[in-house]
């Protein structure tokens, strides 16, 4: 009868406050999907749940921070830099997003109370995307992320346009995730653990090296889609012009840095240079080499397709393409780290410029929204034409995102390039510096389709009516926000940064 | 797993044979023993002892995939609880043998998680899912709202002749 | 005799090529799914041919996340393929293409 196969039961490391800023964004998410099934009719309350769960788990999230980097749950969460600096920005995606989406849901009648918990929910599942240091952990977050996304991009049910925006986001995004799964089996297999901490101890001596590679690769094709670097991006123009606009600015901001904290995560942590090892030095070779080319083509494929755009929503969405590829920059340069702290420094830039491209890439966004009108119907560059001294406020703030995407200096944006350029320099390889010389010119051509848009609000004429959208409390606070942080992170980026680097990573974190 | 014997299973297999047994003797007793009278009334297909109406191949409503979803959704937990319920004995034992709390955590566990179902099963719930009426209701409402103008003009009609 | 890792391996390899070819060349949404769904399985297959090897029972766990994973997903992708059949009757991929590609 007792014939169980239980030998060497793991003490369980129960530790609710490791997690407490998901918790409390997961039950928040709760609270807001049963309170809009027992009262369908509320159009305000959700939301402002939602904000205060979201400023509570920010509250959580600092008073974490000052505490020395462990990890917990028998090593499935950790508690580093890396997760700090990231979960901010998806709590800050999140914030921002439901206020945009004020103007949306009130315009066309959105199932406001699913749209609230549908975004809480994506957004816990970023943040164990981001906390996970174990792949089971990293897949459910990404899973959770992307189900309820998918339906977030199909929430206008009876748009067409937003019917087949869903469907392809869902089955290429399932697609991507099977691909990512083989990836994480084939690795199991070659390390006998799925956790990023022994993985990275054990690729020195993997059982079966071939796997480890063909694994690597596999993940590289599913988080590459996540993230949508070059040959795997073609999802991301249809689903970001098909989607409704507030939902594609949180696409582009939150579920990106989430890709690219597991993708960080899973490779510069989990598939480091081990001294003496011979498959480990081929490994990190590989994939630093493989990163780098797409690094490259994502930068030059999304800027130049973003040039040919008429629709301000897939230009957007093209420049979201090449402003990943920036980012790789950066998770390159940590890849290639001589030491620790270099590292880690690297990895702060990262989450630094998604930081600064989400506070842009929001604004932008929540322009658009407010320009668009109902179901989307503005959002050609004609409709642009010659708005800027009839709306100047708008106009000016569009302006303002336009040249801290092109990354101008005093701006968020230039600050992020710098961060993230440096460290891959400071590498002195001959291919990292090549391709730093290509993102600064790919980001000379990028200034082409940003200035258009100005050229187009300020010196073009209008042939149409034009009816000045009246901006809404929340839509101003938006503003408000998003452009001091462009001035606050292009100017004073130091004390952010100091911030996301003080804390290392879990290298060598106690495991059971 | 040495102790595993053939014979151990016997009794299921018994069981299985007199339930198929039982089943087919039933059909074959029925089928000769039977009178068999062949009338137009009783070879129409049985709809409640109503003439049928219509073709038996209609499609149908979109409202029962959702309750198929739903099924699909609450079925897979199963997933989780089997093993829970495999190990919970094993684990309790270990709690008293070696005071680490096993046993609790898992329990607690598992009601974390049924709650959780509890929680969605009230959202479906509220939502109307199982109220598969709900547009039956609408449409025979509006259909006796239409009836109920028609009868009032009919009225109308009748008195204007009669004038 | 009991197969060895080899051809489990083997199996779920090609099981996986199988799903992933039939995403690439179906044309009915459906059909994409289901070979999406095949995909998955390839892949416990492989989990769990790696857990036996190991004798650890993290990679069965793993299937266990991948199975409830893979129904949340059908559930949803099932109510976006709906909503598409709603407004054109049809799921072919083929119609999918107001947004230029």
């Amino acid at each position: 009868m007792n014939t169980i196969l239980l030998q060497n039961l793991v003490t369980p490391n129960v530790s609710l406050q490791a997690v407490l800023p998901e918790m409390i964004v997961a039950f928040t998410g709760i609270i807001v999907m049963i309170y809009d099934s027992f009262m369908p009719k509320q159009r305000m309350v959700t939301g402002a749940l939602s904000l205060i769960g979201l400023a509570a788990s920010a509250f959580a999230l600092f008073s974490m921070w000052g505490e020395a980097p462990a990890s917990s749950w028998n090593g499935m969460i950790a508690n580093d830099g890396l997760r700090m600096s990231f979960t901010l920005v998806f709590l800050f995606v999140s914030a921002m997003t439901i206020l945009i989406s004020t103007v949306w849901t009130e315009r066309e009648n959105v199932p406001i109370g699913e749209y609230h918990a549908l975004l809480l929910f994506a957004t816990f599942g970023m943040m164990f995307m981001a906390a996970g240091n174990d792949m089971v952990i990293i897949f459910l977050g990404l899973e959770t992320l992307s189900i309820a996304t998918y339906v977030m991009a199909g929430l206008r049910k009876s748009d067409l346009k937003s019917n087949e925006s869903a469907m392809k986001y869902f089955i290429l995004g399932s697609f991507a995730s099977a691909f990512l799964l083989y990836g994480m089996a084939l690795i199991y297999g070659a390390t006998a653990s799925t956790n990023i901490t022994q993985i990275a101890s054990m690729v020195g001596k993997a059982n079966f090296p071939a796997l480890l590679l063909i694994g690597g690769a596999m993940l590289i094709i599913g988080f590459g889609f996540k993230v949508a670097t070059v040959p795997f991006h073609v999802w991301t123009p249809d689903v970001y012009e098909g989607a409704p606009t507030p939902v594609t600015g949180f696409m582009a901001a939150g579920p990106k840095a989430s890709a690219f904290a597991s993708f960080l995560r899973v490779f510069v942590i989990g598939f480091p240079l081990v001294s003496g090892a011979q498959a480990s030095a081929f490994l990190h070779e590989s994939w630093v080499t493989a990163l780098t080319v797409m690094a490259i083509l994502t930068m030059t494929v999304g800027n130049i397709s973003a040039i040919v755009q008429n629709n301000v929503k897939r230009m957007l969405a093209y420049s979201s393409i090449s402003h990943a590829g920036y980012a790789m920059v950066g998770f390159i340069g940590a890849g290639v780290a001589k030491t620790m702290q270099d590292r880690d420094e690297a990895i702060a830039a990262v989450a630094f410029y998604m930081l600064t491209y989400a506070v842009t890439n929001l604004g932008a966004f929540a322009i658009v929204t407010l320009i668009a009108q109902k179901n989307d119907r503005r959002t050609e560059f004609d409709d642009y034409n010659g708005i800027g001294f009839k709306s100047p406020v708008l106009a000016f703030s569009l302006s303002l995102f336009m040249l801290s995407l092109l990354g101008l200096p005093l701006t968020a944006g230039f600050m992020g390039k710098v961060l993230v350029f440096r460290p891959a320099l400071e590498a002195g390889s001959t291919l990292l510096t090549v391709m730093v010389v290509i993102a600064v010119v790919n980001t000379a051509i990028s200034a082409y389709y940003y200035l258009r848009l100005i050229v187009v609000m300020f010196f073009r004429e209008r042939t149409t009516s034009w009816l000045e959208p009246k901006v809404s409390g929340a839509l101003a606070a938006v503003l408000i926000i998003t452009i001091l942080g462009v001035f606050y992170f292009g100017i004073f980026s130091d004390n952010v940064i100091e911030k996301f680097s003080g804390k290392p990573s879990v290298q060598s974190a106690q495991i059971k | 797993m040495n102790d595993f014997n053939i014979i151990d299973y016997a009794p299921i297999g018994i069981m299985f044979i007199v339930a198929f047994g039982f089943a087919a003797s039933q059909i074959l007793v029925t089928q000769l023993v039977g009178p068999r009278k062949r009338t137009a009334t009783k070879l129409m297909p049985y709809e409640c002892g109503k003439d049928p109406v219509g073709s038996a191949r209609d499609r149908f409503s979109i409202k029962f995939y959702t309750v198929a979803v739903i099924f699909l959704l609450f079925d897979i937990e199963v997933l989780f609880m089997i093993p829970f319920a495999v190990a919970f004995k094993y684990l309790l034992d270990q709690e008293k043998l070696s005071g680490v709390a096993f046993g609790t955590i898992a329990f607690i566990e598992i009601l974390v998680f049924i709650s959780t179902l509890v929680v969605g099963y009230i959202y479906v719930w509220k939502k109307g899912t199982f109220d598969w009426g709900l547009q039956a209701r609408a449409e025979a409402r509006e259909e006796a709202k239409q009836a109920l103008k028609e009868r009032k003009q009919q009225a109308i009609r009748d008195f204007q002749r009669a004038a | 005799m009991e197969p060895s890792l080899g051809s489990y391996l083997a199996l779920s390899g090609i099981l996986f090529t199988i799903g992933a070819v039939g995403v690439i060349y179906k044309r009915n949404a459906i059909g994409m799914f289901m070979c999406i769904e095949l995909m998955l399985n390839a892949v416990n297959l492989t989990f769990v041919a790696f857990s036996r090897y190991y004798g650890d029972v993290t990679g069965q766990l793993f299937v266990f996340m991948v199975m409830s994973v893979a129904a949340a997903e059908a559930a949803v992708g099932l109510g976006i393929i709906i909503a598409f059949f709603r407004n054109r009757v049809s799921v072919d991929v083929d119609d999918a293409s107001i947004l230029k590609n």
